[in-house]
Protein backbone atom coordinates (compact mmCIF):
# COMPACT_ATOMS: atom_id res chain seq x y z
CA UNK A 1 0.00 0.00 0.00
CA UNK A 2 1.62 3.29 -1.48
CA UNK A 3 2.74 5.79 1.67
CA UNK A 4 0.01 8.58 2.78
CA UNK A 5 1.25 11.92 1.57
CA UNK A 6 1.70 14.84 4.02
CA UNK A 7 0.58 18.17 3.94
CA UNK A 8 2.26 21.22 5.30
CA UNK A 9 -0.37 20.84 8.57
CA UNK A 10 1.36 17.17 9.44
CA UNK A 11 4.89 18.72 8.77
CA UNK A 12 4.51 21.07 11.59
CA UNK A 13 7.12 20.31 15.22
CA UNK A 14 6.07 18.79 18.37
CA UNK A 15 6.14 22.62 19.93
CA UNK A 16 3.86 23.50 17.55
CA UNK A 17 1.48 20.68 17.81
CA UNK A 18 -0.95 22.57 20.49
CA UNK A 19 -2.19 25.46 17.83
CA UNK A 20 -1.97 23.03 14.87
CA UNK A 21 -4.52 20.63 16.21
CA UNK A 22 -6.56 23.54 16.46
CA UNK A 23 -5.89 25.38 13.23
CA UNK A 24 -5.75 21.56 11.69
CA UNK A 25 -9.36 21.13 13.39
CA UNK A 26 -10.58 24.59 11.63
CA UNK A 27 -8.63 23.84 8.32
CA UNK A 28 -10.49 19.96 8.31
CA UNK A 29 -14.17 21.74 9.41
CA UNK A 30 -14.33 24.77 7.70
CA UNK A 31 -17.15 24.94 5.38
CA UNK A 32 -14.71 26.43 3.01
CA UNK A 33 -12.50 24.45 0.06
CA UNK A 34 -8.91 25.67 0.74
CA UNK A 35 -6.12 24.84 -1.23
CA UNK A 36 -2.58 25.85 0.26
CA UNK A 37 -0.15 26.17 -2.72
CA UNK A 38 3.76 26.85 -2.81
CA UNK A 39 3.95 29.59 -5.41
CA UNK A 40 7.22 29.04 -6.81
CA UNK A 41 6.69 25.99 -8.00
CA UNK A 42 2.83 26.41 -8.77
CA UNK A 43 2.64 23.17 -6.34
CA UNK A 44 -0.12 22.21 -4.34
CA UNK A 45 1.18 21.55 -0.36
CA UNK A 46 -1.98 20.81 1.21
CA UNK A 47 -5.83 20.95 0.74
CA UNK A 48 -8.89 20.70 3.06
CA UNK A 49 -11.65 18.06 2.98
CA UNK A 50 -13.73 19.87 1.32
CA UNK A 51 -11.59 20.75 -1.32
CA UNK A 52 -11.37 17.18 -2.04
CA UNK A 53 -15.10 16.71 -2.34
CA UNK A 54 -15.37 20.03 -4.36
CA UNK A 55 -13.07 18.81 -7.17
CA UNK A 56 -13.53 15.04 -6.68
CA UNK A 57 -10.13 14.22 -6.58
CA UNK A 58 -8.65 12.75 -3.35
CA UNK A 59 -5.61 14.18 -1.09
CA UNK A 60 -3.15 12.14 -2.41
CA UNK A 61 -4.16 13.19 -5.99
CA UNK A 62 -4.18 16.88 -5.25
CA UNK A 63 -0.97 16.84 -3.01
CA UNK A 64 2.11 17.58 -5.33
CA UNK A 65 -0.29 18.40 -8.22
CA UNK A 66 1.27 21.47 -10.25
CA UNK A 67 -2.32 24.06 -9.76
CA UNK A 68 -2.70 25.26 -13.38
CA UNK A 69 -4.56 23.20 -15.80
CA UNK A 70 -4.81 21.10 -12.84
CA UNK A 71 -7.75 22.22 -10.79
CA UNK A 72 -7.44 25.99 -12.29
CA UNK A 73 -8.31 26.60 -15.67
CA UNK A 74 -5.60 29.10 -16.48
CA UNK A 75 -2.53 27.89 -18.44
CA UNK A 76 1.21 28.04 -17.59
CA UNK A 77 2.32 31.10 -17.30
CA UNK A 78 -0.81 32.80 -17.26
CA UNK A 79 -1.25 32.45 -13.38
CA UNK A 80 -3.52 35.12 -12.25
CA UNK A 81 -2.10 36.05 -9.34
CA UNK A 82 1.91 35.08 -9.59
CA UNK A 83 1.99 36.04 -12.89
CA UNK A 84 -1.19 38.49 -13.96
CA UNK A 85 -0.58 39.83 -10.46
CA UNK A 86 -4.16 41.11 -9.95
CA UNK A 87 -5.87 41.20 -6.57
CA UNK A 88 -8.34 38.06 -5.69
CA UNK A 89 -11.04 38.29 -3.13
CA UNK A 90 -14.40 36.35 -3.91
CA UNK A 91 -14.32 37.01 -7.11
CA UNK A 92 -15.90 34.57 -9.61
CA UNK A 93 -13.68 31.77 -11.22
CA UNK A 94 -14.58 28.11 -12.21
CA UNK A 95 -12.21 25.22 -11.07
CA UNK A 96 -11.84 21.93 -12.78
CA UNK A 97 -13.17 18.81 -11.06
CA UNK A 98 -11.91 15.02 -11.73
CA UNK A 99 -14.57 14.78 -14.49
CA UNK A 100 -13.53 17.45 -16.03
CA UNK A 101 -16.34 20.35 -15.64
CA UNK A 102 -16.04 23.74 -14.35
CA UNK A 103 -17.35 24.29 -11.16
CA UNK A 104 -18.36 28.07 -10.83
CA UNK A 105 -16.65 29.39 -7.44
CA UNK A 106 -16.14 32.40 -5.33
CA UNK A 107 -12.09 32.69 -5.29
CA UNK A 108 -9.93 34.35 -2.86
CA UNK A 109 -6.29 33.97 -2.10
CA UNK A 110 -4.15 35.47 0.63
CA UNK A 111 -0.42 35.27 0.71
CA UNK A 112 0.90 34.17 4.10
CA UNK A 113 4.58 32.91 5.15
CA UNK A 114 4.80 29.84 7.22
CA UNK A 115 8.00 28.76 8.79
CA UNK A 116 10.00 31.59 6.56
CA UNK A 117 8.22 30.54 3.27
CA UNK A 118 5.69 32.42 1.52
CA UNK A 119 2.21 30.27 0.37
CA UNK A 120 -0.89 30.91 -1.16
CA UNK A 121 -4.05 30.07 0.62
CA UNK A 122 -6.44 29.78 -1.70
CA UNK A 123 -10.43 29.45 -0.49
CA UNK A 124 -12.58 28.58 -2.45
CA UNK A 125 -17.20 28.52 -2.04
CA UNK A 126 -19.22 26.44 -4.89
CA UNK A 127 -21.72 29.06 -6.12
CA UNK A 128 -23.20 26.24 -8.74
CA UNK A 129 -26.57 27.05 -6.66
CA UNK A 130 -26.18 30.76 -6.77
CA UNK A 131 -25.64 30.05 -10.56
CA UNK A 132 -28.20 28.14 -11.01
CA UNK A 133 -30.48 30.46 -9.63
CA UNK A 134 -29.02 33.13 -11.76
CA UNK A 135 -29.92 31.07 -14.71
CA UNK A 136 -33.11 30.91 -13.84
CA UNK A 137 -33.62 34.22 -13.28
CA UNK A 138 -32.28 35.25 -16.52
CA UNK A 139 -34.29 32.90 -18.08
CA UNK A 140 -37.50 34.19 -16.70
CA UNK A 141 -36.26 37.82 -17.24
CA UNK A 142 -35.47 37.38 -21.00
CA UNK A 143 -38.02 35.29 -22.06
CA UNK A 144 -41.13 37.60 -19.97
CA UNK A 145 -39.32 40.72 -22.21
CA UNK A 146 -39.23 38.72 -25.47
CA UNK A 147 -43.41 37.98 -24.68
CA UNK A 148 -43.57 41.97 -23.81
CA UNK A 149 -41.82 42.54 -27.27
CA UNK A 150 -43.53 39.98 -29.68
CA UNK A 151 -46.84 40.72 -28.19
CA UNK A 152 -47.37 43.81 -26.58
CA UNK A 153 -46.70 46.22 -29.41
CA UNK A 154 -47.79 44.06 -32.41
CA UNK A 155 -51.37 44.49 -30.25
CA UNK A 156 -51.01 48.40 -30.10
CA UNK A 157 -50.47 48.36 -33.95
CA UNK A 158 -53.05 45.81 -34.70
CA UNK A 159 -55.62 48.01 -32.30
CA UNK A 160 -55.05 51.07 -34.75
CA UNK A 161 -55.37 48.69 -37.54
CA UNK A 162 -58.82 47.29 -36.31
CA UNK A 163 -59.87 50.99 -36.05
CA UNK A 164 -58.81 51.85 -39.55
CA UNK A 165 -60.57 48.91 -40.52
CA UNK A 166 -63.53 49.57 -39.16
CA UNK A 167 -63.18 53.21 -40.87
CA UNK A 168 -62.73 51.46 -44.49
CA UNK A 169 -66.02 49.53 -43.89
CA UNK A 170 -67.68 52.88 -43.03
CA UNK A 171 -66.39 54.33 -46.05
CA UNK A 172 -67.70 52.16 -48.51
CA UNK A 173 -64.14 52.20 -50.67
CA UNK A 174 -63.24 48.96 -50.12
CA UNK A 175 -64.16 46.02 -51.30
CA UNK A 176 -65.48 42.66 -49.25
CA UNK A 177 -62.27 40.74 -50.10
CA UNK A 178 -59.64 43.25 -49.11
CA UNK A 179 -61.54 43.77 -45.55
CA UNK A 180 -61.62 40.08 -45.38
CA UNK A 181 -58.03 39.48 -46.38
CA UNK A 182 -56.91 42.24 -43.35
CA UNK A 183 -59.19 40.76 -40.89
CA UNK A 184 -57.34 37.13 -41.79
CA UNK A 185 -54.20 39.03 -41.27
CA UNK A 186 -54.85 40.05 -38.10
CA UNK A 187 -56.74 36.71 -36.96
CA UNK A 188 -53.42 34.77 -37.79
CA UNK A 189 -51.67 37.35 -36.30
CA UNK A 190 -53.32 36.85 -32.89
CA UNK A 191 -52.96 33.44 -33.30
CA UNK A 192 -49.40 33.02 -33.71
CA UNK A 193 -48.97 35.63 -30.97
CA UNK A 194 -50.66 33.33 -28.58
CA UNK A 195 -48.77 30.01 -30.10
CA UNK A 196 -45.36 32.68 -29.26
CA UNK A 197 -46.39 33.42 -25.81
CA UNK A 198 -47.51 29.72 -24.98
CA UNK A 199 -44.18 28.53 -26.51
CA UNK A 200 -41.53 31.43 -24.17
CA UNK A 201 -43.84 30.77 -21.34
CA UNK A 202 -43.03 27.10 -21.47
CA UNK A 203 -39.25 28.02 -22.13
CA UNK A 204 -39.40 30.61 -19.40
CA UNK A 205 -41.25 27.87 -17.09
CA UNK A 206 -37.96 25.43 -17.87
CA UNK A 207 -35.56 27.90 -17.54
CA UNK A 208 -33.94 27.57 -20.88
CA UNK A 209 -31.36 29.87 -20.73
CA UNK A 210 -29.51 27.91 -23.98
CA UNK A 211 -30.92 30.39 -26.10
CA UNK A 212 -30.38 33.29 -24.71
CA UNK A 213 -28.22 35.52 -27.17
CA UNK A 214 -25.08 36.47 -25.57
CA UNK A 215 -25.65 40.15 -26.43
CA UNK A 216 -28.91 39.80 -23.73
CA UNK A 217 -26.59 38.31 -20.69
CA UNK A 218 -24.46 40.90 -20.97
CA UNK A 219 -27.10 43.30 -20.91
CA UNK A 220 -28.66 41.93 -17.99
CA UNK A 221 -24.80 41.49 -15.93
CA UNK A 222 -24.46 45.49 -16.58
CA UNK A 223 -28.58 46.28 -15.27
CA UNK B 1 -31.36 63.71 -33.25
CA UNK B 2 -32.94 67.15 -34.41
CA UNK B 3 -34.85 67.77 -37.58
CA UNK B 4 -31.95 69.54 -39.07
CA UNK B 5 -29.62 66.55 -38.95
CA UNK B 6 -32.05 64.47 -40.12
CA UNK B 7 -32.66 66.25 -43.45
CA UNK B 8 -29.04 65.47 -44.98
CA UNK B 9 -27.79 64.96 -48.44
CA UNK B 10 -30.05 63.39 -50.66
CA UNK B 11 -27.55 62.19 -52.49
CA UNK B 12 -25.87 59.84 -49.96
CA UNK B 13 -28.11 56.63 -49.57
CA UNK B 14 -29.16 56.52 -45.69
CA UNK B 15 -30.31 53.93 -43.42
CA UNK B 16 -32.30 54.95 -40.66
CA UNK B 17 -34.71 53.07 -37.99
CA UNK B 18 -37.58 55.17 -37.63
CA UNK B 19 -39.82 54.67 -34.30
CA UNK B 20 -43.24 56.07 -33.76
CA UNK B 21 -46.21 55.70 -31.26
CA UNK B 22 -48.01 52.38 -32.63
CA UNK B 23 -51.16 54.71 -33.24
CA UNK B 24 -49.15 56.53 -35.42
CA UNK B 25 -47.18 53.94 -37.65
CA UNK B 26 -49.75 54.00 -40.26
CA UNK B 27 -49.33 57.63 -40.75
CA UNK B 28 -45.81 57.08 -40.45
CA UNK B 29 -45.64 54.48 -43.49
CA UNK B 30 -47.61 57.61 -45.23
CA UNK B 31 -45.12 60.93 -44.47
CA UNK B 32 -42.48 58.67 -44.92
CA UNK B 33 -43.47 57.70 -48.34
CA UNK B 34 -43.89 61.24 -49.64
CA UNK B 35 -40.89 62.26 -48.53
CA UNK B 36 -39.04 59.40 -50.18
CA UNK B 37 -41.02 60.08 -53.47
CA UNK B 38 -40.21 64.22 -52.55
CA UNK B 39 -36.23 63.23 -52.34
CA UNK B 40 -36.35 61.80 -55.84
CA UNK B 41 -35.71 58.27 -55.00
CA UNK B 42 -38.25 55.40 -55.74
CA UNK B 43 -39.93 53.80 -53.13
CA UNK B 44 -39.64 49.78 -52.43
CA UNK B 45 -42.48 49.02 -49.88
CA UNK B 46 -41.72 45.36 -48.16
CA UNK B 47 -45.11 45.37 -46.04
CA UNK B 48 -45.46 42.81 -43.41
CA UNK B 49 -48.68 43.91 -42.29
CA UNK B 50 -51.42 45.44 -44.96
CA UNK B 51 -52.01 43.63 -48.09
CA UNK B 52 -50.64 44.76 -51.54
CA UNK B 53 -54.45 45.68 -52.90
CA UNK B 54 -55.36 47.93 -49.45
CA UNK B 55 -52.20 49.32 -49.68
CA UNK B 56 -52.24 50.67 -53.22
CA UNK B 57 -55.99 52.14 -52.24
CA UNK B 58 -54.54 53.68 -49.25
CA UNK B 59 -51.78 55.15 -51.16
CA UNK B 60 -54.37 56.27 -53.86
CA UNK B 61 -56.10 57.63 -51.04
CA UNK B 62 -53.11 60.13 -50.03
CA UNK B 63 -52.43 61.05 -53.73
CA UNK B 64 -49.88 58.63 -54.40
CA UNK B 65 -50.07 56.58 -58.01
CA UNK B 66 -49.14 53.39 -57.97
CA UNK B 67 -46.88 53.93 -60.96
CA UNK B 68 -44.58 55.32 -58.41
CA UNK B 69 -43.37 52.54 -56.11
CA UNK B 70 -42.73 49.10 -55.77
CA UNK B 71 -43.81 46.43 -53.57
CA UNK B 72 -42.65 43.63 -51.84
CA UNK B 73 -46.18 42.06 -49.92
CA UNK B 74 -45.63 39.23 -47.26
CA UNK B 75 -49.27 38.89 -46.14
CA UNK B 76 -51.92 38.22 -49.14
CA UNK B 77 -50.88 34.52 -49.33
CA UNK B 78 -51.08 34.58 -45.52
CA UNK B 79 -54.33 36.08 -45.28
CA UNK B 80 -55.52 33.60 -48.29
CA UNK B 81 -56.13 36.35 -51.12
CA UNK B 82 -55.05 36.25 -54.56
CA UNK B 83 -51.50 37.21 -55.46
CA UNK B 84 -52.68 39.32 -58.93
CA UNK B 85 -49.60 39.63 -60.62
CA UNK B 86 -48.42 42.86 -61.58
CA UNK B 87 -44.76 44.41 -62.60
CA UNK B 88 -44.27 46.28 -59.31
CA UNK B 89 -44.88 43.67 -56.79
CA UNK B 90 -43.55 40.43 -55.53
CA UNK B 91 -45.69 38.60 -53.30
CA UNK B 92 -44.15 36.34 -50.51
CA UNK B 93 -45.52 33.11 -48.96
CA UNK B 94 -45.85 34.71 -45.09
CA UNK B 95 -43.54 36.91 -42.81
CA UNK B 96 -41.84 34.12 -41.42
CA UNK B 97 -40.25 33.30 -44.83
CA UNK B 98 -37.17 35.41 -44.53
CA UNK B 99 -35.43 33.28 -47.45
CA UNK B 100 -37.91 34.40 -50.22
CA UNK B 101 -37.92 38.04 -48.65
CA UNK B 102 -34.38 38.42 -49.15
CA UNK B 103 -34.62 36.94 -52.39
CA UNK B 104 -37.54 39.30 -53.35
CA UNK B 105 -35.57 42.17 -51.99
CA UNK B 106 -32.62 41.39 -54.36
CA UNK B 107 -34.44 40.78 -57.57
CA UNK B 108 -37.08 44.08 -57.06
CA UNK B 109 -34.45 46.09 -56.60
CA UNK B 110 -32.32 44.83 -59.67
CA UNK B 111 -35.63 45.28 -61.78
CA UNK B 112 -36.68 48.66 -60.77
CA UNK B 113 -35.09 51.62 -62.66
CA UNK B 114 -31.74 52.78 -62.70
CA UNK B 115 -31.29 56.06 -60.05
CA UNK B 116 -32.07 56.40 -56.00
CA UNK B 117 -33.88 53.70 -54.98
CA UNK B 118 -34.94 53.52 -50.77
CA UNK B 119 -36.91 50.63 -49.26
CA UNK B 120 -39.30 51.35 -46.31
CA UNK B 121 -39.89 47.81 -43.93
CA UNK B 122 -43.52 48.47 -42.62
CA UNK B 123 -42.63 47.24 -39.95
CA UNK B 124 -40.26 45.61 -37.85
CA UNK B 125 -42.66 45.57 -35.38
CA UNK B 126 -45.16 42.97 -36.95
CA UNK B 127 -42.22 41.14 -38.54
CA UNK B 128 -41.32 40.44 -34.65
CA UNK B 129 -44.55 38.47 -34.37
CA UNK B 130 -43.31 35.76 -36.95
CA UNK B 131 -39.81 35.49 -35.65
CA UNK B 132 -37.78 35.77 -32.54
CA UNK B 133 -36.31 38.88 -31.84
CA UNK B 134 -32.71 37.47 -32.56
CA UNK B 135 -33.84 36.20 -35.48
CA UNK B 136 -34.99 39.70 -36.93
CA UNK B 137 -32.34 41.37 -35.76
CA UNK B 138 -29.84 38.93 -38.09
CA UNK B 139 -32.34 39.23 -40.51
CA UNK B 140 -32.35 43.42 -40.60
CA UNK B 141 -28.31 43.10 -40.21
CA UNK B 142 -28.49 41.19 -43.59
CA UNK B 143 -30.82 43.48 -45.18
CA UNK B 144 -28.87 46.51 -44.18
CA UNK B 145 -25.53 45.21 -45.78
CA UNK B 146 -27.41 44.28 -48.79
CA UNK B 147 -28.75 48.12 -49.38
CA UNK B 148 -24.75 49.70 -48.16
CA UNK B 149 -23.30 47.45 -51.00
CA UNK B 150 -25.70 48.76 -53.85
CA UNK B 151 -26.14 52.19 -52.37
CA UNK B 152 -29.69 52.06 -51.58
CA UNK B 153 -31.31 53.62 -48.82
CA UNK B 154 -33.63 52.28 -46.06
CA UNK B 155 -35.94 53.67 -44.22
CA UNK B 156 -37.11 50.78 -41.08
CA UNK B 157 -40.83 51.63 -39.52
CA UNK B 158 -40.87 50.39 -36.01
CA UNK B 159 -43.31 51.36 -32.97
CA UNK B 160 -41.43 53.37 -30.01
CA UNK B 161 -40.67 50.72 -27.33
CA UNK B 162 -41.13 47.87 -29.77
CA UNK B 163 -38.03 46.45 -29.49
CA UNK B 164 -35.89 45.77 -26.65
CA UNK B 165 -32.38 47.63 -25.84
CA UNK B 166 -30.32 44.72 -26.62
CA UNK B 167 -31.65 44.65 -30.26
CA UNK B 168 -32.15 48.47 -30.37
CA UNK B 169 -27.86 48.92 -29.85
CA UNK B 170 -27.50 46.21 -32.17
CA UNK B 171 -29.26 47.87 -34.82
CA UNK B 172 -28.01 51.21 -33.61
CA UNK B 173 -24.41 49.63 -34.67
CA UNK B 174 -25.86 48.89 -38.24
CA UNK B 175 -28.01 51.82 -39.04
CA UNK B 176 -26.91 55.42 -39.71
CA UNK B 177 -29.56 56.96 -37.55
CA UNK B 178 -32.43 56.46 -34.96
CA UNK B 179 -35.22 58.70 -35.11
CA UNK B 180 -38.23 59.60 -33.19
CA UNK B 181 -41.02 60.61 -35.70
CA UNK B 182 -43.02 62.27 -33.62
CA UNK B 183 -40.16 64.71 -33.50
CA UNK B 184 -39.46 65.21 -36.84
CA UNK B 185 -40.92 68.43 -38.54
CA UNK B 186 -43.62 68.09 -41.19
CA UNK B 187 -41.40 69.73 -43.21
CA UNK B 188 -38.25 67.18 -42.80
CA UNK B 189 -36.89 64.75 -45.34
CA UNK B 190 -35.57 61.73 -43.51
CA UNK B 191 -33.43 60.70 -46.37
Amino acid sequence: MPEKKAGLIEGATVEESGSVDLFKTVFERIQTAILVIDPAAHRIVDVNPLMESLTGFSRDQLLGSTCHGFVCPARFGECPVTDLHRDTLNIEREIINANGKRVPVLKTVAKAEIDGREYLVESFTDITDHKRAEERQLALIAYLSESILRARKPLEIMQTDFQQLAGQVKSGDYDAEEIRMQLQVHANNLRQILTNIEDLQKKALEGRSDEIPPEFRDFFKRT
Amino acid sequence: MDAQTVAGDAAESMLCLLLARPENVPEMNMLVMKKILKSGCTPLVVTVNKPFKVLVKLYEKEGISPDSYYVIDAVTQYSGGVCTPGSRVKYVTNPSNLTDLGIAITELLKKMPVGKKCIMFDSVSMLLIHIPSVTASKFLHFVVTKLKLTDVSGVFLCAEKGLDPVILSQMSSFVDHITDFEKIGADTCIL
